[in-house]
């Protein structure tokens, strides 16, 4: 047991300590962070976008035709090249959308990190689109009315009235979401980025030892999810008091 | 009650189905400033459908209606100016659950008619405290009685001081004991002068309180007269076979 | 609070009952594995892992593999009776799988350094190879002696290959410092790399420079050679048997000129 311990606390010295490797872990996870961070931002605002489009058409189609005009053609156009978004996003790996961010759409931009936020964020869009939109959609249509009924505008209706309950409705699927983009940022060291996995990549690499870094980068994701776990679970319990 | 028409429908229609289905077949009604017009009828009469048409929530396919001298059927028109002098009521209250009562009733004179927060929450409470609900301000929906959210409901349209109140069925989903409550509300606005357009299949208040009702079937007004002329003599037959069902 | 702590403890016993069963591999710690190499020498495959992205010693060829790496192992498995079972795998997770026994050889053009020999046997040296330069044709960098880590230009390098441990290592170590170097899977995407500006220099091997510059317009080698160094085959340390079967077989091929023939199929002399 005795030898046992020594030897751990050799290979721990070894991958983290000796040679400063314990900085690439947290280099790593700070990037993975910030990827994760503003790619939900742009995940979600864009998502929601997608999503008020989608379901506007879903929903007014009928009546839309009949007031006519150009919104009603506007509309359909742009539900039509939403649609067409969501497929091919969902439909191309995220690792193959990546390297053509980085090699082919934003060339210019040598800055990996920021590649990679624009990439896992417009990536996540489609799948924020398509859980707010069932959200969206499971919000009685008789909100909608009254909203309206009131005097709000469409735009107006969705972001006052109809968006907070939703959000409300899709929290455990969109933290769902947040979990699944921070472990696909793993994919990020193909375009040149330090990110968490790669970390450990990295000092597997040079130590030839696999499970310590392996072990380290799979204990700090798992933290991060317990800890995301947890303050979606406290935004919940806080957002539900008002409906006991 | 003057002579000055706010709503004028003409020719209004509402077909489905390239004309199948007619729910509006060629409606013509002039709602004068103060009145209290009760429209009654079976169901699928179209009855609900003309009153969701004069604030646009059904689009009509045909006809027009003049709300105080515009014609909002004209695509042109920003109904969403219109519908903010249009009180609506609806059958199943739709309050919103995530708000408090009193964020409720503030948050359109707040967003809408860019009122302060304390000027909105101080009309606010007068209209409660009229209802007798003051105390459940900061109450959410779910905390009411079916009684008090369509209470809420009406003075949630008051704040935005509308010229007139649309009531869709507004006690029918409501328990027998708590109808009542709601009916007078309703009334005591009549009587300070509200200009109102009522469906509902209670016909006490239809009595007491309207000062011309409608009977439709079919997509067609039938017959109109005032609550005597209508309960008590009745011409159509339709009108005879409806009343007779209804009135114990 | 509490179900977080339970977690953190669930998670730190399985780490224990893991790290009970790596130290078992240690060979100072065990009997048994005398018997389980011999296990090795009876068993008809030989495992070698790669990483076929390192033209021309290893790639895959429609769905085979192919390479000189890939022909010799062959060559070795015939003489010693088995047949090659090719794994292809990231450079990095080699070594540490030969290590535990996860694959019996690590060859991938791979460099005999202090560092590995730590971990794992190498056998004599088959081939050497010179590390080189490419950058673009009307880059400013002119000469070998042009590269500086002073962070006026970008260092693109295949992830964990000695080009990557030498670059990114400080400038008083003699790299370019890690801030400097931009590390990728593939050495295809290094050159990829390159061509779109996103690097100013490609530190990689010579045999699959050639191939890249020769398939890619508008890129240069720089005259002269980065880093000059010696391929091996990688052995488990405990595995002594195999280590001296495969240098037999590796000098008799080198005697009747086998591997010159196959390293001249793939990189014809000038």
């Amino acid at each position: 047991m005795k030898e046992w311990f020594a030897d751990l606390s050799k290979k721990f010295m070894l991958c983290f300590i000796d040679k400063g490797y314990w900085k690439w872990l947290v280099e790593g996870f700070r990037n993975s962070l910030v990827i994760t961070f503003f790619a939900i931002i742009i995940g979600f605002v864009f998502g929601v976008v997608l999503a008020t489009i989608r379901s506007s058409y879903d929903k007014n189609e009928e009546t839309l035709k009949l007031r006519g005009g150009l919104g009603y053609w506007l509309l359909k156009i742009v539900n039509a090249i939403s649609k067409i978004y969501i497929t091919v996003v969902r439909g191309v790996p995220v690792v193959v959308q990546l390297m053509l961010w980085y090699f082919v759409i934003l060339v210019s931009q040598d800055n990996g990190v920021i590649v990679a936020i624009v990439a896992f964020g417009f990536n996540s869009a489609a799948y924020v689109a398509e859980i707010f939109r069932g959200g969206i959609m499971s919000v009685d249509n008789g909100q909608f009315e009254a909203g309206r009924s009131l005097g709000f505008g469409y735009v107006r209706t969705m972001v006052h009235i109809i968006i907070p309950q939703a959000v409300k409705t899709v929290l455990p699927t969109l933290l769902n979401e947040v979990i699944a983009l921070l472990k696909e940022t793993s994919v990020a060291g193909y375009v040149g980025i330090m990110d968490l996995t790669k970390a450990g990549d990295l000092i597997r690499g040079r130590t030839f030892e696999a499970f310590m870094p392996l072990f380290a980068v799979a204990i700090i994701y798992l933290l991060t999810v317990i800890i995301l776990t947890a303050v979606f679970t406290s935004i919940e319990r806080r957002l539900r008091k008002s409906e006991r | 009650m003057n002579d000055k028409v706010l709503i004028h429908v003409e020719g209004l229609k509402k077909h489905y189905l390239g004309g199948k289905v007619k729910a509006l077949d060629g409606i013509d009604c002039d709602i004068h400033q103060g009145e209290v017009l009760v429209i009654i009828g079976p169901s699928g009469s179209g009855k609900s459908t003309f009153l969701r048409s004069l604030n646009l929530l059904e689009i009509p396919t045909g006809g027009k209606i003049v709300f105080d001298g515009h014609d909002i059927t004209d695509p042109k028109t920003n109904i969403n100016l219109h519908r903010r002098k249009m009180g609506m009521v609806f059958q199943h209250f739709n309050l919103f659950p995530n708000m408090t009562i009193l964020k409720n009733m503030t948050i359109a004179p707040m967003k809408l008619l860019k009122k302060s927060k304390a000027e909105a929450e101080k009309k606010a409470t007068e209209l409660l405290e009229r209802v007798g609900l003051a105390d459940r301000a900061n109450s959410y929906p779910s905390q009411l009685s079916g009684g008090q959210k369509q209470r809420v409901a009406i003075v949630r349209a008051l704040c935005m001081e509308p010229e007139v109140m649309l009531f869709d069925e507004p006690t029918s989903a409501l328990d027998p004991e708590m109808v009542g409550e709601v009916l007078d509300v309703m009334k005591e606005l009549a009587h300070e002068g509200m200009t109102m357009a009522v469906v509902t299949h209670e016909m006490g208040f239809a009595k007491e309180v309207a000062t011309r009702v409608i009977f439709m079937d079919g997509g067609k007004i039938l017959e109109e007269g005032t609550p005597d002329e209508i309960f008590s003599n009745p011409q159509n037959p339709r009108t005879k076979d409806f009343l007779s069902k209804v009135i114990v | 609070m509490k179900k977080v702590i339970a977690l953190v403890l669930a998670a730190l016993m399985v780490f224990a009952l893991v790290a009970c069963n790596t130290s078992k591999d240690d060979p100072s710690t065990s009997a048994p594995d005398a018997s389980s190499s011999s296990d090795a020498t009876e068993k008809k495959t030989l495992v070698m892992a790669t990483n076929a992205t390192f033209p021309p010693y290893e790639y895959k060829d429609g769905d085979n593999f192919a390479g000189i790496d890939v022909e010799i192992a062959e060559k070795i498995a015939e003489k010693l009776g088995m047949t090659l079972e090719i794994q292809d795998v990231e450079f990095g997770s080699i070594v540490g799988g030969v290590q535990t026994g996860k694959f019996d050889i690590g060859m991938a053009g791979m460099t005999v350094t202090d560092e590995r020999k730590q971990s794992v046997n190498f056998t004599d040296t088959y081939t050497t190879t010179k590390q080189v330069v490419i950058v673009k044709e009307d880059s400013a960098i002119k000469s070998l002696d042009d590269l500086k880590g002073d962070g006026s230009m970008k260092f693109g390098v295949q992830q964990d290959t000695t080009g990557d441990i030498l670059a990114s290592d400080t400038v008083d170590n003699g790299g370019y410092g890690e801030e400097n170097v931009t590390r990728y899977k593939a050495a295809t995407d290094t050159v990829q790399a390159l061509k779109t500006g996103k690097v100013d220099a490609v530190i990689i091997d010579e045999a699959p420079a050639k191939s890249f510059v020769k398939s890619t317009d508008g890129l240069k080698i720089l005259e002269g050679t980065w880093l000059e160094e010696q391929y091996a085959i990688a052995i488990a340390k405990d595995n002594t048997e195999l280590l001296e079967k495969v240098n037999t077989a590796l000098k008799e091929l080198t005697e009747d000129g086998t591997v010159k023939s196959i390293i001249d199929k793939y990189i014809p002399a000038e």
